[in-house]
């Protein structure tokens, strides 16, 4: 994993330009390491989770959406992000490059993003056809320009398209992504064959046409070693080695070849003359050693599987004339102490020359930008164009400049990015601003869940097949293939999500990832230190905000340590199960209520499981299979003589009367806030047994929870009105109402009820899904599942309300009191009347 | 034969000298012991010690090698932990005789009180008498011998090893079965009746663990999380964290089980503000060598205490649920930044010990790991009552982590889907616990700190019974704390937040006029200096960092820490996941964390102005939210919400 992700930018990042697409508005947001690696900022995250869901459109849009070349960038980017990949460390990082390079091969060719139209006046020039001008191109004409590109060659595409081989990057994979990027944009008009100078079109031109000039001219032209006998014709430069094979040559090669240099040019070209007719071994000779290679790691073991040999430690001194062939003269070096960038300075071994013998020399050691016309302007220093990295202008303030003509030879990506910038600093020129925001990479995200293979932590990294050389590599076949679907998305489970929030309200992503920031930076960074610990103070969101409601999620239990003995909670020592008011017995604290008019089937399956567990049905109509029935009624007409009890819904009858209709059988009345004090003492006249305490305000009618949650002021009010009237132990009062879990249930015990009653809770775990405001059943839920989701439904509610009721020292759920309760927001502890945790004061209902 | 006459010296003296002797390789008779506790207490020579009379509590506990012979009676707690040697009691024994030994033989020639070999993991022991009830409860392993009558549930919740009863059982308990007994059993109890002169004929029967309950039936269907911020709201009551839990628990009928602590947002130290405006600190340099972080605990008894550079100690994380790499991993970053690590419940490796310079060894209710030897080399012994994560129960440990290797350093059967006692089988309440702490501190000298490990519930409660029973410091963890197991609705829903808990810990000890008696390190939800320099200012002493420090090594919080296939190698016993972790990196990365906790603290100490870190107090605190303000007692002044420095250089 490279730490250099984790720097000062991401904890300060100061503001974003104006305009870009900075989506970080939500709270949690964070970008991946693998994305702050990215020098445009590629959502990977989110076109991995698309991936992985199967949509391949939206993860289309995730991939282009700041990447032009996204086609090309499947299969040959540096891909930065692999390293930056928190998972490189561990089994391997996530195939990044090639689930681009999936998505594009399915969608890359057609797929069309919509029209940019030319909406500006001012137009733009921009010499050089590369993946810097045209980033900054299709930015510039996304942004209403007319934009001229001048290119000096045939065609389109700068050093992807010449200095990439195809079995990198086949003929016409370019092509897919210039079309999108023309289509998109028909602002662009395209100069071919057009170089800067006299014989295409000057700068004084340029200026003329157009009201900015962009120079994206490239780093077209190798560096030579300088050393004695680097002007044999049997000594080439990568660059134009390359540019010749890519424009179609296959040149008839010595058979031993040595390549000098270690990087992607030197890479591509000592394959590239493996595969040339009559080249048997090509060498590559390199200064310092395998830890310093600068080289992509797969292009390094590309060229080791296709038998070619790397000679580290070695720096060529004279390239010298020996018959048809060249005695190429090293000498052996040592690592001597790290240099600016870090790695480690070659030292020549005294007395170690020899020399080996080749029939060709590629010097892949640097490229270089020439423009005799642009010097003649005074805007070359040295081999680059003079530019202002915090403007991107020249020293012409109408010309500006990019990519690898302007800061050195570096990658197709930074060229993008350098593209992006320019396009950010030109626009801004155009509108006349000054003094601007300065440009930053903008991160945004698509807020793409995780995928939910749970296999993922196991999945290895899945490796593209490798074809090497082929059976005809002079005809450059390619070197590998993508992902098939099944791959790709194991692949794109394996993603850790860095960018989404954990299920862990302490571990945000904000939270997580500043921990990491802080176990990379050294003591002694104070800079670092400082904008950490600024970060830190800042505080977060209140998250009980004023208005919150009262919730069964704020009532915790209280356990018993030192102070109570514990029995031994993870075993069978805590009854669980429910009588309710001697006549009727339940084996689980839940009682099952709300499929009167569910299917027959379901209504059959449902009644299995309440039976296999021994539990207990709350309805208008009997369950299948169920003895335990307590019967909703409207009235004493209803009365079922098979229920074991019956529950008046209508809480304005006549008590006394319906007591004397249920004879012996448990009888009592469904009460909500209304007239709450009377009809209480009501039932306690007419000595019902149960008081059905509805915070749903609809119960009986079907899945009224799902238009009302749970309701702690009614127990609230009903216990505190029975203690009123020192009658608590005469009424036995239930609770229905948002219960989701035995935990909830046993807080409704501790609140003073007996039992809770499960509706939506219930409904789910037979198979039912909520739509357009009530519970549907589907056939593709066994029946065996619906009946087995009852029975353990109603086992999982009475283990949990178990180990509730033994944390807390009790052996029997039905001990549990207020008193084990606490709240952890002030709205809850006043519905409730439990003290906040941590205090023992009640707080009172605000009026 | 040396002698020692308890009726002229202490006890503690005697058991000073009968190391000696010990050492010496000399045998030692006990003269008027009268039922004196602790007695032999740490011995680990093999020598013969003769106790002539009765012994107290925990005679003959937490030794390896000795032959212990006791002419009478003894109290309970016999031969406790005992690894090597042999007890032989000619009188009676209390309750739990031959308790969590590891390999000793115990002979009681009388009767035996109840839960009789309680989590014993190896060894043998055998009463001529009756036994009382719930013999071998929750036993690993080894064998118990009753030539009399078992009492009831014989065998309650046994995991491993085999009780054999001649005489009648009264009843078995539950998870016990009666088997036939092998030959070749029967051989080795007859060699071990006649090697101890036992005379018997008859047979046994045979009780073990019926096969059933050692592993879930079902598996959990296993998860990738939802995001808390969809946990609950009016909005969406039954959104899909609730319907996925309702599903996951219609195909298991149990609760369900996952790593990590409250997943839900709580009261916590982020609703806390400092008054002082702190745009500035940290900006002059130097701000390490204008503040003292140096701390020590444990000291207040007169052992040793913990000399820590900073406030910060590692929390307790046991080897088992995390990695043996992460284990040392921790112990060297603790060992680089100057702090505290912590065992945990799972025994102390080698390597950790090398790598740690301090280190806090914890015993746990099912003794897993726990050893007389490990103690005389730990830097401090903690009894762990509960944890924040799940107070009141005991630990959990996945089949798929419980190895071989792991099995080993706990002294428990391989591949058992471990469920740790909830309770100590020695403290049943208070007063036994001071008696357990004496014998922690008989064995180890007096130079060892001994703290307590206290889940948050009743802090007001619990917090007076540590004072009371003179611990040398407390370890107090809030809801918001983590592990490697538990029920999801123990760590969502039991327990008190952990600001609520240092609220409850100082308030406690104010009521008793004992403030500032009682060191406290707060954890649960600490995740920075900044969390640390509040939970001081609020009254703590210091504080523990264990998630934090986890993913400052590299943990990615996807909260399956129970599985066993941790996809970074840190809570994982599976070599294959092991090789993920890179132990010198991480290492170092978690030593820099503390670092970076290190320099936040002591610059917000810095710009307060004070020269020590301790200096920090309530007056530099307000509370940003009613509930804080309600639960601490702080000033409520939201408008310190927007008047935060804004990060700027």
């Amino acid at each position: 994993m490279t730490d250099n992700v984790y720097n000062i930018d991401r904890i300060d990042p100061g503001a974003a330009p104006e305009g870009s697409k900075d989506d970080v508005a939500l709270p949690h947001y964070v970008p991946a390491p693998c994305q702050v690696a990215c020098p445009v900022g590629t959502d990977a995250p989110s076109y991995i989770g698309y991936i992985w869901e199967g949509k391949i459109e939206e993860a289309y849009e995730a991939i282009t959406a700041t990447n032009p070349f996204s086609s090309i960038c499947g299969r040959v980017c540096d891909a930065p992000c692999e390293p930056a990949c928190r998972r490189a460390d561990s089994d391997g990082a996530i195939g990044i490059r090639n689930l681009k390079r999936y998505v594009m091969d399915k969608l890359g060719k057609d797929f069309r993003l919509p029209v940019s139209e030319v909406t500006q006046k001012q137009t733009v020039g921009i010499v050089g056809g590369g993946p810097a001008g045209l980033t900054a191109a299709q930015d510039l004409a996304e942004a209403g320009y007319e934009v001229h590109v001048y290119e000096m060659t045939d065609r389109l595409g700068g050093m992807m398209i010449w200095g990439i081989p195809a079995f990198r990057l086949p003929v016409g994979i370019i092509d897919e992504d210039i079309e999108r990027m023309m289509a998109h944009c028909p602002g662009i008009k395209v100069h071919l064959n057009t170089p800067l100078g006299d014989e295409g079109v000057t700068l004084d031109e340029l200026k003329e046409r157009h009201d900015a000039v962009l120079l994206t001219i490239g780093a077209w032209w190798g560096k030579s070693m300088k050393v004695e006998g680097d002007d044999n014709e049997r000594v080439v430069d990568g660059v134009s080695y390359l540019r010749r094979i890519n424009n179609g040559e296959r040149p008839k090669t010595p058979e031993v070849v040595t390549v000098i240099g270690g990087g992607d040019v030197a890479m591509d070209a000592c394959r590239a003359a493996k595969r040339m007719p009559g080249c048997k071994d090509v060498k590559v000779i390199y200064r310092r050693s395998p830890e310093e290679i600068p080289a992509r790691k797969d292009e390094l073991e590309g060229a080791l599987k296709e038998n070619i040999e790397f000679i580290y430690n070695e720096q060529p001194v004279a390239m010298i004339p020996d018959g048809d062939n060249l005695k190429l003269r090293c000498v052996r070096t040592e690592m001597g102490e790290p240099d600016e960038d870090g790695r480690r300075r070659p030292i020549n071994v005294e007395g170690s020359e020899h020399d080996i013998d080749c029939g060709m020399v590629i010097m892949a050691v640097g490229q270089q930008s020439e423009s005799t016309h642009l010097e003649a302007k005074g805007l070359m220093d040295r081999d680059r164009v003079k530019t202002d990295w915090e403007t991107m202008q020249t020293s012409d303030p109408k010309v500006f400049a990019a990519g690898d003509g302007a800061f050195g030879g570096s990658t197709i990506v930074m060229a993008m990015q350098h593209g992006h910038r320019a396009a950010y600093y030109v626009k801004a020129s155009l509108q006349g601003h000054e003094n601007v925001v300065p440009y930053r990479t903008p991160f945004r995200t698509r807020d793409v869940p995780v995928s939910q293979d749970p296999e993922w932590e196991l999945f290895h990294r899945e490796e593209q097949a490798f074809h090497g050389l082929g059976d005809d590599p002079v005809s450059f076949p390619e070197i590998e293939t993508t992902y098939d679907e099944l791959s790709a998305r194991k692949e794109a489970a394996r993603c850790y999500r860095c960018d989404v929030e954990t299920g862990a309200s302490d571990y945000t992503v904000h939270n997580r990832e500043d921990i990491f920031v802080m176990a990379r930076t050294a003591p002694e960074d104070e800079r670092t230190q400082f904008a950490m610990l600024h970060k830190r103070l800042l505080p977060r969101d209140n998250p009980y905000p004023e208005g919150g409601k009262p919730s069964f999620d704020d009532l915790v239990f209280l356990p018993a340590n030192l102070s109570r003995l514990v029995i031994d909670p993870y075993r069978d020592a805590c009854n669980v199960t429910t009588q309710i008011a001697g006549k009727l017995t339940s084996a689980s604290p839940g009682l099952i209520t709300g499929f009167d008019d569910a299917p027959d089937e379901v209504r059959e399956d449902v009644g299995a499981g309440i039976a296999d567990h021994g539990g207990a049905y709350v309805g208008r109509r009997p369950l299948p299979g169920v003895e335990n029935w307590l019967q909703l009624v409207d009235g004493p007409g209803d009365m079922n003589a098979a229920a074991s009890g019956y529950i008046l819904l209508d809480a304005k009858g006549d008590y006394v009367a319906f007591k004397a209709a249920a004879g012996d059988k448990l009888c009592g009345v469904v009460l909500t806030h209304d007239d709450l004090a009377d009809r209480l003492a009501k039932s306690l006249e007419a000595e019902l047994d149960v008081v059905l305490l509805d915070g749903t305000g609809g119960a009986g009618e079907a899945w009224s929870e799902l238009h009302a949650n749970c309701d702690l002021e009614l127990m609230r009010d009903t216990i505190q009105c029975l203690r009123s009237m020192n009658r608590e132990e005469d009424v036995t009062p239930l609770y229905f109402g948002g219960l989701r879990s035995g935990t909830d249930i046993a807080k409704a015990i501790s609140l003073g009820c007996r039992a809770g009653i499960l509706g939506i809770a219930a409904a789910m775990a037979a198979g039912g899904t909520v739509e357009n405001g009530a519970i549907s059943f589907y056939s593709d839920y066994s029946r065996e599942d619906r009946r087995e989701g009852i029975a353990n439904i109603l086992k999982a509610s009475a283990g949990e309300a178990s180990i509730m009721a033994r944390c807390t020292g009790k052996t029997d759920v039905h001990n549990l009191e207020p008193e084990d309760l606490r709240s952890v927001t002030i709205a809850t502890a006043r519905a409730a009347r439990i003290p906040l945790a941590g205090t023992h004061r009640f707080l009172e209902a605000a009026e | 034969m040396a002698q020692i006459d308890l009726g002229a010296i202490s006890v503690t003296e005697a058991n000073k000298l009968i190391r000696q002797y010990g050492e010496a390789g000399e045998d030692v008779d006990i003269l008027n012991p009268d039922a004196r506790h602790h007695i032999g207490v740490g011995l680990t020579h093999p020598i013969t010690a003769r106790v002539h009379g009765s012994a107290g509590y925990f005679c003959a506990g937490l030794t390896d090698g000795p032959k212990f012979v006791i002419e009478n009676n003894v109290g309970w707690g016999l031969a406790d932990n005992m690894l090597s040697g042999s007890v032989v009691v000619h009188g009676n024994a209390g309750a739990i005789a031959g308790v969590a030994i590891r390999g000793a033989e115990v002979v009681v020639h009388g009767n035996m009180g109840s839960r009789a070999g309680q989590v014993m993991k190896e060894g043998t022991l055998c009463c001529r008498g009756n036994a009382n009830f719930m013999a071998g409860y929750m036993m690993y392993g080894g064998r118990i011998i009753i030539l009399g009558d078992s009492g009831d549930k014989v065998g309650e919740d046994v995991t491993g090893g085999s009780i054999y009863v001649a005489g009648k059982i009264q009843s078995l308990g539950s998870d016990a079965k009666v088997f036939d007994l092998p030959s070749d059993e029967l051989d080795s109890i007859m060699e071990f009746l006649d090697r101890y002169e036992i005379p018997f004929k008859g047979t046994f029967q045979k009780i073990q663990n019926s096969g059933k309950g050692l592993r879930y039936s079902k598996i959990e269907p296993r998860v990738r999380n939802i995001p808390f911020y969809t946990f609950s709201g009016e909005s969406d009551y039954w959104n899909q964290k609730v319907q996925e839990d309702i599903h996951v628990k219609a195909q298991i009928g149990r609760y369900r089980i996952r790593g990590y602590g409250a997943a839900r947002p709580l009261p916590h130290l982020g609703d806390i503000a400092f008054r002082k405006d702190l745009t500035s600190a940290g900006s002059d340099s130097g701000v390490l060598d204008r503040v003292n972080l140096a701390t020590e605990v444990g000291g207040k008894n007169g052992a040793d205490p913990l000399k820590l550079s900073m406030p910060l100690l590692i929390a307790p994380m046991s080897y088992g649920a995390l990695s043996k790499s992460t284990k040392v991993a921790l112990a060297t970053a603790s060992r680089l930044s100057g702090i505290a690590e912590n065992t945990g419940e799972g025994g102390m490796s080698d390597e950790q010990r090398e790598e740690a310079d301090q280190l806090v060894y914890q015993c746990l209710s099912g003794r897993l790991g726990w050893n007389i030897h490990d103690m005389q080399r730990a830097n401090g012994l903690e009894i762990y009552i509960s944890q924040g994560a799940k107070p009141g129960l005991g630990g959990q440990l996945m089949a798929k982590k419980v190895t071989k290797e792991i099995a080993r350093i706990r002294g428990i059967p391989e591949g058992i889907d471990l469920r740790s006692p909830s309770r100590h089988p020695d403290v049943l309440g208070a007063d036994d616990l001071v008696i357990k702490v004496e014998e922690f501190r008989e064995a180890t000298g007096y130079t060892i700190p001994v703290s307590v490990k206290l889940g948050a519930g009743r802090v007001r409660d619990d917090i007076k019974i540590a004072m009371k029973d003179g611990f040398d410091y407390v370890q107090l963890d809030g809801l918001q704390g983590s592990t490697g197991a538990a029920g999801n609705e123990v760590l969502e829903y039991v327990g008190i937040p952990t600001i609520s808990a240092i609220q409850e810990a100082l308030d406690a000890l104010a009521e008793i006029d004992c403030s500032g008696q009682l060191q406290i390190i707060l954890m649960g939800g600490v995740k920075d200096g900044v969390d640390a320099a509040k939970a001081i200012a609020l009254g703590a002493d210091a504080v523990a960092v264990g998630t934090g420090a986890i993913i400052a090594g590299g943990c990615i919080a996807c909260m399956q820490c129970h599985v066993g296939t941790c996809v970074v190698g840190i809570a994982t016993q599976d070599p294959e996941h092991e090789k993920r972790y890179n132990t010198a990196v991480e290492a170092r990365n978690m030593h820099r964390y503390f670092e970076s906790i290190r320099w936040q603290m002591a610059a917000i100490a810095d710009a307060h102005g004070y020269t020590d870190i301790q200096q920090l107090g309530r007056g530099d605190l307000v509370a940003l939210t009613p509930e804080v303000a309600e639960i601490t007692g702080l000033p409520y002044e939201p408008g310190y919400r927007n008047t935060q420095p804004v990060a700027a250089e």
